[in-house]
């Protein structure tokens, strides 16, 4: 289990994180939402140690260390892969460094993206980089895959197969923790929802739940932003209003 | 055991192209070093004057400058390279923002060192090597300084001048 507990984090004088705490069992697909800048990449980040936080993460009661890091991996549309290299040489890097590297899942996801494997990363399009970077989280071997908006810039047919290939590939054990803006899309996909904003937590619900109660992804997001729907109309009244 | 060097540069670098340019840095810094020689016969010839016949004798009282002043910079390009090593090191690690954030796969990996191994060892070796060629080179300039500067012209006390410099 990933625990989260009570972390903060602060840029200077801006918070970007307040008091978070989540729990992540294994085998949950879990989305994370929030607008832009409300602290989901800050919350990765400090999970993977590349920031000092306040507060405690720990997976399986042990703080993440070396020791236990290769139990998660990242996903990340910055992409954190070598531009340089091809993809057969970042298998061989994985294999060399992550012993649970999982070489039939990596040439499975190779294959069904149709991705060449001898060609420099650099040269690959952009929704092939979002592709070859997701396929390397899913293939390090990891008990808890992050992903960070993973899907900006691919087609919507592409991420509906990636969608599709997920769900049939991941083990009961592996836990996702996805975010992204595209909630309509993940909605039948994730099974669970966690909602952030201005660096606190500010939902956190089942789909089942969400089902029972009728509400829909979407409405249950804007519900808890307290999204005003009259505020574009207000706004382009007031913009088109005669002098 | 054989060495992989792709291991111990950053993922992607061409590594036989770095250690190129250091075999060129260190030949360029060797050639500058010959620089010495010139100072040297220029100081030994003033040390005699040539009579009638071609024939030459050392001067009444002639003392060789010492050897830090023929030395002077020969040893400078391969100080240089030293400093020029740093400035890899730095790229090295820049490297892993170039393109992508590759900083971030190499951060989570299960060895500690192993963006340190690869940021570092080409550059250290580097930085080593040359200053162990500017160490050897002064102590060859050295022994030729001596066997070949006439005793009656040496100022004693050259070694320590060396130190001293340092």
């Amino acid at each position: 289990m990933l625990e989260i507990k009570n972390v903060s984090k602060s840029y200077g004088t801006k918070t970007a994180l307040s008091k978070v705490d989540l729990c992540l069992p294994r085998g949950e697909i879990v989305g994370l939402f929030g607008e832009n800048g409300a602290g989901k990449t800050t919350l990765m980040k400090c999970i993977l140690g590349f920031l000092r936080y306040q507060g405690e993460i720990t997976l399986d009661g042990e703080p993440i260390t070396r020791k236990n890091i290769a139990r998660l991996s990242f996903a990340t549309s910055e992409h954190s892969f070598f531009p340089g290299l091809t993809p057969r040489a970042h298998k061989e890097f994985y294999e060399l460094h992550f012993p649970t590297f999982r070489q039939k899942r990596f040439n499975g996801l190779m294959d069904f993206f149709e991705l060449p494997m001898n060609k420099a990363l650099r040269h690959f399009s952009t929704g092939q980089k979002n592709q070859f970077e997701v396929i390397l989280a899913m293939s390090q071997g990891a008990d808890y895959i992050l992903m960070d908006e993973p899907f900006a810039g691919n087609d919507v047919f592409n991420r509906e197969d990636f969608y599709k290939v997920l769900l049939g590939i991941l083990d009961p054990t592996e836990t996702l923790l996805l975010s992204t803006h595209l909630l309509e899309e993940v909605e039948k996909f994730i099974g669970r929802a966690v909602l952030i904003r201005s660096g606190q937590l500010v939902g956190d619900v089942s789909m089942a739940e969400l089902e029972e109660s009728g509400k829909g992804l979407l409405g249950y997001v804007k519900e808890t932003y307290r999204y005003k729907a009259d505020r574009v109309s207000k706004a382009l009244d007031d913009l088109t209003e005669q002098e | 055991m054989k060495i992989k060097m792709e291991r111990l540069v950053p993922a992607g670098i061409d590594y036989k192209r770095e250690l190129n340019w250091l075999r060129g840095g260190l030949i360029a810094a060797f050639i500058y070093s010959l620089g010495f020689f010139i100072r040297f016969m220029d100081r030994y010839g003033s040390l005699f004057r040539v009579l009638v016949g071609n024939k030459r004798v050392l001067n009444e009282n002639a003392v060789m400058p010492d050897y830090v002043d023929v030395l002077g910079d020969a040893i400078l390009l391969f100080l240089v390279l030293a400093l020029v090593m740093v400035a890899l090191m730095v790229y090295h690690y820049i490297y892993h923002f170039q393109g992508s954030k590759s900083i971030y796969l190499m951060r989570r990996l299960p060895d500690r060192w192993e963006l340190w191994r690869r940021c570092l060892t080409l550059p250290v070796m580097g930085a080593l090597t040359s200053l162990l060629a500017a160490a050897v080179i002064i102590i060859i300039y050295y022994g030729i300084y001596m066997l070949a500067t006439p005793k009656a012209c040496l100022s004693p006390g050259q070694w320590h001048k060396i130190w001293n410099v340092f």
